[in-house]
């Protein structure tokens, strides 16, 4: 923790930087996001298994209160730096315009609020195929990085659970858990990789994806939003995390994941010069459509 | 079921092309007993909708005196404008309305009544123009100063003429510098340069303003400065809406609900208002 | 008004009654995603009804996230419109929490400025309120800061409270009444009522403990201080209004078109959030609350003000879900707090911001 004071403090002190975006006590037992813009605010950084916000979101050109404060730092895991990368990647950010801190991280909660301590039970079901790695993108590494030990993502068993249903059943269970979608957008309101100013659902002329949460408009949106976050998604959770309905949005994008990896030979990856599969264009692609 | 949301049905009765984008639809009610019932004052606005594309809030841009039908005149910006300009003569529109508050017609009875228009602004003011020339007598001097961005932009040109060849109006028509054409005989400045030339007396006179905010942000003080008390001088606002009748929480300015509260507000009550229109 | 008694049991027989007699039950019960939310109860399956509040509101009950207003069909050169009759089926809410039936008298004045909603109140008629007296207060609620409480009766028509072996039963209004009457049956004489005033109180004190403030008192310092530099707010804000997919009183709606096929449509009023920049986007591209910022201090200001100066209500009822909910870790309790930290310590604005009195003119021909 002083370590990673001490750098923020030097950052903000020598103006390498104006914000340092990371993590602070919230209220009651949480941390939540910071934004440290001078030595001083510093002093309330915080790290440990209750950070399990993904600050790169905040690095999308979307947010311009937080442009607003100048060249950011940003506290990042192993996870958090994929979407950073992705954001470099597609060109949203440019790798010299951010200064990288990453945290060694042993896995972050499933839900902070528990008050619990990070075990097999409580852990996030994102870490449990983490390497746990310093990023390759990291400018100044803080901590001593250490492999998890945790069993395989829970997500799996499900999707294997929903890939053995019949057809009608799988589409029964997608039109139960849709059903509670409002289309309050928060999904992907928290998305780092949904940066578009403007996305296709809002657009009106024509209108594409009908806005109304009824199960026609909600089947369309979280298709569209599968096939546009398909080789971007990085798996940070954070669409689900946020979820007031609490739609298990991992079974989608994690099968999306896995599609791409078989197809594609693509996972999510933290250097921002690997090409994603919807970003590159191969003459030898195995794809017969592109050729 | 009342049926708050549901519309009056409308014929498009007529279709007037004002400038190159925007466009004044005459509008009479389909059903005989609606057509007779509806009555608004000057100032107030409606919600009109092309069934298939949605709802957009405008001021009633005809006159209340002139009974049977309504005017809108819009610019093409989004998706119902551009299907209301898709819209043939005899084709069906709605309207729920009318909706807000007003100008403060028996305020400005026996008085001199400036009325200041920028662009497609004339057509809010263009209602209370209406209203007090067919009420004519009511009233004292009438000076209109109406500007566009060029000769082109100019709206309601056959009601310009009107004005101009009246002895009852005095009417300053202006275009911004380089707008105007060969042929133009108008004013070239913007509108509050042109408002602080024309100098109207502002004694014992009301002033209508409405435009472009830029407009607005620059006329308010010259009229102030020709001695108009703010209290005597109008505007009518027109921040989003959706539901016209203080529901669905859109149109805050402050404490203030556009639709409810206003939308015509004196600019003693701007300045009161938070910097959110 | 009456008070009863009834077990576990017979309130487990009462939600099946209620149902062969032609009512909806809502509960709260696990949703299709797992979380206890309210929803149709499942026949003879009902447990315990107390516990943590549902993740999200009463309010889908009454303003549903999309509802049909109308449908038009295109005829030849003719459109023909149908009014939607609101969907209000006869209903009873089983277990709502205080906060939640709270969030319902406080939305009705707004529903009922000069224009009267249809749809809403079709529903608030046909639906009974029982409440439960609140026994999941958490860190979160500040139920006691806005002038309710756990037990707060407003907006309920019956009241429960736990007690041993089942639950007091108090009927606040002639809905509840009527409810009691038409079920005797299942009802006794009332009992534990002492225990039942020593855990509303405990839960109450609970509350107190989170948030030392009184909300209704900073609306002065609100309307005074619209530039104030506390409004900075919006960093940590990711503009998804989850906050107000979660809130009890949180109202703002859209009004759509969507055509079906080339035949005719709905038009639909779908629940929208103050918190995008498209909510206030006008069609020139000229935004008037152009950043997260302004956009945060309206959430503050049309609950703590806005509603206040013109409905003389708070437009909140404490209930915390937007704390809970919101992924950036903002919190409305330490906002009040610091608010509250501001309005003590400054004094009285030369310029409060004033709502202009003009009468508005009603609707004409309507």
């Amino acid at each position: 923790m002083n370590e990673l004071r001490q750098l923020a403090r030097k950052l903000l002190a020598d103006k390498t930087v104006g914000v340092v975006i990371g993590y602070e006590e919230g209220q009651g037992a949480v941390t939540r996001p910071s934004f440290a813009t001078s030595p001083e605010q510093a002093e309330k950084l915080v790290f440990d298994a209750r950070c399990v916000q993904n600050l790169a979101s905040y690095l999308s050109p979307r947010r311009s209160t937080v442009r607003s404060l100048g060249k950011p730092a940003v506290v990042v895991k192993a996870c958090d730096a994929k979407a950073l990368a992705g954001l470099i990647r597609e060109a949203q950010v440019k790798r010299e315009d951010v200064v990288v801190i990453s945290v060694a991280c042993g896995g972050v909660l499933a839900d902070p609020r528990s008050g619990k301590a990070l075990s097999e039970a409580m852990v996030a079901d994102r870490c449990r195929d983490c390497d746990g790695a310093h990023t390759s993108l990291a400018d100044h590494k803080v901590g001593q990085a250490k492999a998890p030990a945790f069993g395989s993502p829970k997500v799996d068993a499900r999707l294997a659970e929903l890939q053995a249903m019949t057809a009608p059943q799988r589409f029964a269970f997608f039109k139960s858990v849709f059903s509670e979608c409002t289309r309050c957008n928060v999904c992907r309101e928290v998305c780092p990789m949904c940066f578009c100013a403007r996305c296709m659902a809002d657009k009106s002329e024509p209108q594409w994806i009908e806005s109304s949460p009824h199960l026609r408009g909600n089947f369309a949106w979280h298709m569209l939003r599968a096939m546009h976050l398909a080789g971007r998604c990085v798996g940070c959770n954070e669409c689900e995390r946020a979820c007031p309905a609490g739609i298990p949005l991992s079974l989608i994008t994690r099968k999306m994941q896995k599609v791409v990896s078989e197809r594609f030979g693509y996972s999510p990856s933290d250097d921002p010069n690997v090409p994603a599969p919807t970003g590159a264009f191969r003459l030898d692609d195995a794809q017969e459509f592109i050729r | 079921m009342t049926g708050l949301y549901t519309p009056y049905l409308m014929r498009v009765d007529e279709i007037i092309d004002e400038t190159v984008d925007t466009r004044t639809l005459k509008l009479s009610f389909k059903d005989p007993k609606v057509a007779q019932s509806f009555s608004f004052v000057a100032g107030q606005f409606a919600e009109y909708s092309v069934f298939g594309s949605g709802e957009c809030t405008f001021c009633i841009a005809s006159s209340p005196t002139r009974k049977g039908y309504i005017e809108c005149s819009f610019k093409k910006v989004g998706k119902v404008t551009s299907q209301m300009r898709e819209l043939n003569v005899g084709d069906t529109m709605g309207i729920r309305g009318p909706y807000g508050n007003s100008f403060p017609l028996d305020k400005m009875k026996g008085k001199d009544v400036v009325f200041i228009a920028g662009g497609i602004g004339l057509a809010p003011v263009r209602c209370v123009i209406w209203n007090v020339l067919d009420l004519r007598k009511d009233f004292r001097d009438v000076t209109i100063i109406y500007g566009a961005r060029s000769e082109a932009d100019l709206v309601y040109r056959r009601e310009l003429e009107d004005w101009k060849n009246r002895a009852d109006v005095k009417l300053h028509v202006t275009v911004d510098p380089g707008g105007q054409g060969p042929a133009w005989q108008g004013e070239v400045g913007f509108v509050p340069s042109i408002v602080e030339k024309a100098s109207p007396a502002a004694s014992d006179a009301f002033a209508v303003v409405c435009g472009p905010p830029i407009m607005i942000k620059f006329t308010l003080p010259v009229l102030e400065k020709l001695g108009f008390a703010k209290d005597r001088i109008y505007t009518t606002l027109e921040n989003r809406m959706k539901c016209g009748i203080g529901k669905c929480g859109r149109c805050n300015i402050g404490p203030v609900y556009v639709c409810k509260d206003g939308p015509v507000f004196s600019a003693a009550q701007l300045e009161k208002l938070p910097n959110e229109f | 008004m009456r008070k009863a008694f009834i077990t576990q049991e017979n309130l487990s027989v009462l939600s099946g009654d209620l149902e062969r007699a032609g009512r909806k039950v809502v509960v709260p019960r696990p949703s299709a995603t797992g979380r206890m939310e309210y929803g149709a109860a499942q026949s003879g399956s009902l447990t315990h009804l107390g516990g943590a509040l549902p993740a999200r509101s009463l309010k889908a009950t009454f303003l549903p996230p999309t509802e049909a207003l109308l449908r038009w069909k295109n005829a030849k050169d003719d459109v023909v419109l149908e009014p939607s009759e609101p969907k209000a089926l006869p209903t009873v809410v089983l277990g709502a929490r205080p906060c939640d039936a709270a969030a319902l008298a406080i939305l009705d004045k707004v529903m009922d400025w000069d224009y009267h909603d249809d749809p809403w109140f079709a529903r608030r008629k046909a639906t009974t309120i029982v409440s439960l007296a609140c026994d999941g207060v958490d860190s979160s609620c500040f139920c006691t800061s806005v002038g309710l409480s756990p037990d707060t009766t407003k907006g309920s028509d019956v009241l429960l409270t736990a007690v041993d072996g089942g639950y007091l039963v108090e009927a606040l209004s002639e809905k509840g009444e009527a409810l009691l009457e038409e079920n005797k049956t299942r009802f006794t004489a009332a009992r534990g009522e002492a225990q039942a005033a020593e855990r509303r109180k405990a839960a109450t004190d609970k509350v107190r403990k989170n948030l030392a403030v009184d909300a209704r008192t900073v609306k002065d310092w609100l309307g005074g201080n619209f530039e104030h530099p506390f409004f900075k707010l919006g960093s940590r804000c990711h503009a998804c209004g989850a906050c107000a997919a979660v809130c009890p009183t949180c109202h703002c709606f859209d009004i759509v078109d969507e055509p079906e096929g080339l035949e005719g449509g709905t038009r639909r009023r779908n629940w929208d959030t103050c918190q995008t920049s498209k909510f206030t986007l006008h069609g020139s591209g000229h935004n008037p609350r152009n950043d997260q910022h302004a956009r945060l201090r309206q959430r503050v200001m049309h609950k703590f003000h806005i509603y206040s100066e013109r409905f003389g209500e708070t437009l909140c009822t404490g209930c915390g879900r937007c704390a809970r909910a919101c992924p950036g870790g903002m919190d409305l309790l330490e906002a009040l707090r610091e608010i509250d930290k501001l309005r003590r310590s400054s004094r009285p604005s030369a310029a409060p911001i004033v709502t202009p009195t003009n009468p508005p003119i009603s609707g004409g021909a309507r």
